[in-house]
């Protein structure tokens, strides 16, 4: 396949996966300028790989994996600057703009992000990745039985959390 | 609720949310990242820069285990000290640690979570089991629970546990492959540990951060 071709094949692949790679990552990690970041660069390093990474099984649950694992690659660097506390840098982040924080339930997304992160991670990749539980069980390196055991309690602590909130929404 | 309308609603509450980064960016950013690839000597060479620059890290020689040795008069009575590390409880709560060599992860993990820390160590170039998952926090909180000076050779960590987010614990590892230029060989103050062996198998900086504590992970 030629230079040419590649990218219109690529293009076709980030047109069609991005938003849902997107939305897998965001759930994972809570917080949606870091999740846009980690799938940026997983994208990037999906095209910088691109003839292994389309013979890929699954290759949108290759980028997403790509972004949990660059968001464990950042966490590793950001320890490092623990001992060198630098006033100008210790500022507060930005705040996420309101058109930002609009753009997801944030009942939903508190109780999601209430979960253990392994719990957040199988409810990416199995409900908003849509992946079956062998392949996520493959992209987390766990069991299946660990895959289905993790998103029964995930669901079973979804329901319990929203459960109450959404019967006083629907009273009021 | 029943299990579909359950999904459907985790489905919905981020169904607003789409890429913005046109693909011609991430193409671009990728031919970054293939160009980097090709040239791997830089990237080794900003880990040293980086090492350096930020004088948080410290190369401790991997020699043999230490002896016992005693321990700190007037320190907590569980304090325990060996020619590899020591740890010493103060009374403001706060926990000191002293690391002379990256020996005995196991006998220092033990010892951190008898002063009721919960912690995982390592040193042996991997910072996470698969039993442990990282926590993303800013540096502020991550420098009230933790923070590092070096001297003469050694690392000395004080950890403030009453500043641990709720749920979290605490990763202490090294950093192999970092390639930064080796110090002489450093001769452990307490005990008679074997630190004037040529640091062969030396590992990289040492390393804090927080992780989400569980059983399997922080004990």
């Amino acid at each position: 396949m030629g230079v040419g071709n590649q990218q219109l094949d690529f293009a076709e692949f980030y047109r069609s996966a991005a938003d849902e790679c997107l939305r897998a990552v965001l759930v994972s990690v809570g917080d949606q300028d870091t999740a846009r970041e980690l799938v940026d660069e997983a994208f990037a390093r999906a095209w910088a790989s691109w003839r292994t990474v389309s013979r890929h099984p699954a290759p949108e649950a290759w980028v997403v994996r790509t972004a949990l694992n660059a968001g464990i690659s950042r966490w590793r660097r950001r320890r490092r600057e623990v001992p060198v506390p630098d006033p100008a840098r210790l500022a507060n982040p930005p705040a996420v703009s309101g058109a930002s924080a609009r753009l997801v339930d944030p009942l939903i997304m508190a109780a999601v992000m209430r979960l253990p992160a392994r719990q957040r991670q199988v409810i990416a990749l199995r409900l908003i990745l849509d992946l079956d539980t062998a392949r996520t069980a493959e992209v987390l390196g766990i069991a299946p039985g660990t895959v289905m055991a993790h998103l029964g309690r995930a669901m079973a602590a979804l329901r319990h959390d929203l459960e109450p909130e959404l019967q006083q929404e629907n009273r009021s | 609720m029943n299990d579909n309308e359950l999904i459907t609603m985790v489905r919905e509450s981020v169904a607003d949310v789409h890429t913005v980064t046109p693909v011609a960016q991430v193409i671009s950013r990728g031919r970054a990242v293939r160009a980097r690839r090709r040239i791997p000597g830089v990237a080794g060479t900003l880990a040293v820069a980086a090492g350096t620059a930020l004088a948080v890290t410290t190369l401790l020689p991997s020699g043999h285990q230490g002896l016992l040795g005693s321990g700190h008069p007037g320190r907590h009575p569980a304090s325990a000290q060996l020619a590899a590390w020591t740890v010493a409880r103060q009374v403001n709560g706060d926990i000191d640690v002293t690391i002379h060599q990256l020996q005995d992860p196991a006998g220092l993990q033990r010892t951190l979570r008898a002063d009721g820390l919960p912690v995982t160590v390592s040193f042996s170039g991997s910072p996470l089991s698969a039993s442990c998952q990282p926590y993303d926090t800013g540096r502020d909180i991550l420098s009230a629970v933790a923070h590092f000076h070096t001297s003469d050779g050694s690392a000395y960590l004080v950890i403030n546990p009453s500043a641990l987010p709720s749920g979290t614990g605490v990763s202490i590892f090294d950093e192999p492959g970092a390639r930064v230029p080796l110090p002489s060989p450093h001769t452990p103050r307490h005990g008679q540990g074997s630190g004037s062996t040529a640091p062969a198998g030396i590992t990289g900086p040492l390393a804090v951060a927080l992780v989400y504590a569980s059983q399997q992970c922080t004990g």
